[in-house]
């Protein structure tokens, strides 16, 4: 997985010089979409699960993200991440947001394949800007 | 005149499957796959899926609560029809966990409903539907009762011009389910546990407008996904082109490849005949089968074998294990416990037909009951019959030997009964005669035609089977006691015969 990708989605969501408020909405907006794209293949619950695990792997390298387990469901859970993040600088919600996506792709990656998870989560990502060559080639 | 609706029949993409179904799945029907547990049923729905599904004709794959969506995903990944290009494509899978845990069924069917006017999915699955049934119990209080449930998803599923299967944890024996009503097909998978051995069986209990073969078929799970061995079938049930023109059957004959046994056999060994060689241990049976497919190669004929006893390195079968190097001879050598005879027979086809064999061998019969799964064991003498059936159906000559018990108080000939099968019978047996033991063999049968009743001394030598003379100066000699004839007396006093 690609992980520059889930990167530039997330500056690009966020916009030029976005503060961590805007970082923030950028990650949750990923995740809802996310969610839309997973749902109906591994079901709700299956998001669920999947993102309270990556949640947990992550806080191992971001202690500030540890939430209580009883937090609630996937919406509620959302809502204190958006939060947590907003509380924070740009440059560590965008950091924490990144790596929260990357350990989730990961994960999915490693129950259902590489290839599966990329082609369900393809039309999340922002598609990579044009080259300069295919820019003059337009 | 009336034009008639013309169903469209698809094929399953399972081997085996379309044959049973009597040519492959009717278009629109609505079917259901039920089993228990780990009896393949999802497996089973997925590759019918990849096999049919296309960006034009697109299939719905509907999960409920059953088996978590990720678990199948994962598992059904590893078979090779699962095609990751399909998904999304041609193939959407679509979770209702939530809908069926509110518990609503009118919710559910209104789901289905929209996605599959969304999607117009020329196929639609929901996996499982016992789940669906369960929850529906749980949740008596709903508004619609789950036969109402099933009974519209029936109706639902057939007039949005979908093939359509339920899949389900079902038993179709426990009570008239009015699923099974509605359902125009209907798959019932199990497992068969007997002693050690572990047997798959698919059998197509319904199947409107289809001439289907009824009856157990065993199937293997592999990596590619189902293999189904339809029951043997006697031909006339079934088109399998012979391999040789049946109007020259028991009229041409060819040669055994033992000089002077053709003579015995009054000229050769009519084609197409089947040929038991039934003997006691180290009698040479296994020779004498090497000796009839040697001789078809020696006149370019392909032949077949399946040695269920010695493995090819073994320096009896030197000769068999050169002609399968020189791909003369398909070798089918199996010593697994769990074989279905249906299975051997289905391998035993393809190969005949891949290498246009003429000659055929079954060494042994005795081997061959110890390879099946102890399932099939009683109804081996069934199926022996509708192996024989099949393979005179192809119009290739076969040769079975059959080990014997040596009893001298009693003649037999196989220990399955199986000598009316077949065409022609040679036995082989060991006699006392001068404090040594000696080999004879004799032409039991060989049907419509006339033959040799001598019995005759033969010796295995390093060329192979050497037959001698008739014994004609003992009596006695099946008995396994012979006695000096008056008339060997007679001989040794100079008189004539």
């Amino acid at each position: 997985m690609n992980h520059d990708v889930i990167r530039r989605t997330l500056a690009h969501r966020a916009g030029k010089g976005a503060d961590a408020g805007a970082l923030a909405e950028a990650a949750i907006s990923t995740w809802h979409q996310a969610a839309v794209r997973l749902a109906p293949v591994i079901g709700a619950q299956g998001v669920e699960v999947l993102f309270r695990r990556s949640l947990h792997l992550t806080k191992a390298t971001i202690p500030w993200l540890t939430m209580a387990v009883d937090d609630g469901n996937f919406v509620a859970l959302l809502a204190t991440l958006q939060a947590r993040l907003a509380e924070r600088d740009a440059a560590e919600a965008l950091e924490a947001s990144h790596l929260l996506l990357v350990n989730f792709t990961e994960l999915l990656a490693s129950l259902i394949g590489k290839s599966l998870t990329e082609r369900l989560l393809a039309p999340i990502w922002t598609s990579p800007p044009r080259s300069f060559e295919e820019e003059v080639a337009r | 005149m009336i034009d008639k609706v013309v169903i469209n029949r698809l094929a399953t993409g399972v081997p085996g499957l379309d044959a049973i179904l009597g040519g492959g799945l009717p278009e629109f029907s609505f079917n259901l796959i039920a089993g228990p547990p780990g009896s393949g049923k999802t497996t089973l729905a997925h590759q019918i899926m990849f096999a049919l599904a296309t960006p034009e004709r697109p299939a719905l794959f509907f999960t409920v609560l059953g088996e978590p969506p990720m678990k199948m995903l994962r598992y059904q990944q590893q078979f090779s029809f699962f095609d990751l290009a399909q998904v999304d494509k041609s193939i959407r899978f679509v979770n209702l966990s939530t809908e069926v845990s509110a518990g609503n069924f009118e919710q559910v069917l209104a789901r289905i409903g929209k996605e599959v006017e969304a999607f117009s999915p020329a196929l639609v699955f929901v996996d499982s539907f016992r789940s669906v049934m369960l929850e529906a119990q749980q949740q008596a209080g709903g508004t619609i009762g789950q036969q109402q449930f099933v009974q519209q998803l029936g109706i639902q599923l057939s007039g949005w011009q979908a093939t359509s299967f339920l899949v389900g944890e079902y038993t179709p024996g426990n009570g008239m389910h009015p699923v099974f009503t509605v359902a125009d097909g209907l798959f019932a998978l199990a497992q068969n546990v007997h002693r050690n051995s572990m047997v798959r069986t698919i059998q197509v209990q319904k199947m409107r407008g289809q001439a289907i073969s009824p009856g157990l078929h065993t199937f293997r799970i592999g990596s590619a996904g189902l293999e189904i061995f339809s029951s043997a079938v006697v031909p006339g049930d079934r088109a399998y082109a012979p391999q040789a023109d049946r109007t020259t059957r028991g009229q041409a004959r060819i040669a055994i490849g033992v000089p002077r046994l053709d003579e015995m056999l009054g000229g050769g060994l009519p084609a197409g005949y089947s040929l038991l060689v039934a003997g006691p241990s180290g009698s040479g049976k296994t020779i004498l089968a090497t000796a009839f497919l040697g001789e078809g190669v020696r006149l370019g004929e392909a032949g077949v074998i399946v040695a269920f006893e010695q493995t090819p390195s073994q320096s009896r079968t030197r000769a068999i294990d050169d002609m399968v190097q020189a791909g003369c001879i398909g070798l089918i050598n199996t010593r697994s416990l769990d074989l279905s005879i249906d299975e051997i027979v289905q391998r035993l086809i393809d190969l005949i037909q891949r290498m246009k064999a003429t000659r055929v061998v079954i060494d042994s019969l005795s081997g061959f009951e110890l390879a099946v799964a102890p399932t099939f064991r009683e109804d081996f003498r069934e199926s022996l019959y509708r192996m024989v059936a099949v393979l005179s159906g192809l119009g290739v000559t076969v040769l079975m030997t059959s080990e014997l018990e040596d009893r001298y108080t009693d003649l037999r000939f196989s220990p399955y009964g199986s000598a009316f099968l077949t065409d022609a019978i040679i036995v082989q047996r060991y006699v006392e005669v001068g404090s040594r033991l000696q080999r004879v063999m004799a032409v039991v049968k060989v049907r419509g035609s006339a033959h040799s009743n001598e019995i005759r001394q033969f010796e295995i030598g390093d060329s192979g089977i050497v037959i001698g003379d008739p014994v004609l100066d003992y009596e006695g000699l099946l008995g396994g006691r012979p006695r000096q004839t008056p008339a060997a007396n007679n001989i040794e006093q100079g008189k004539p015969r």
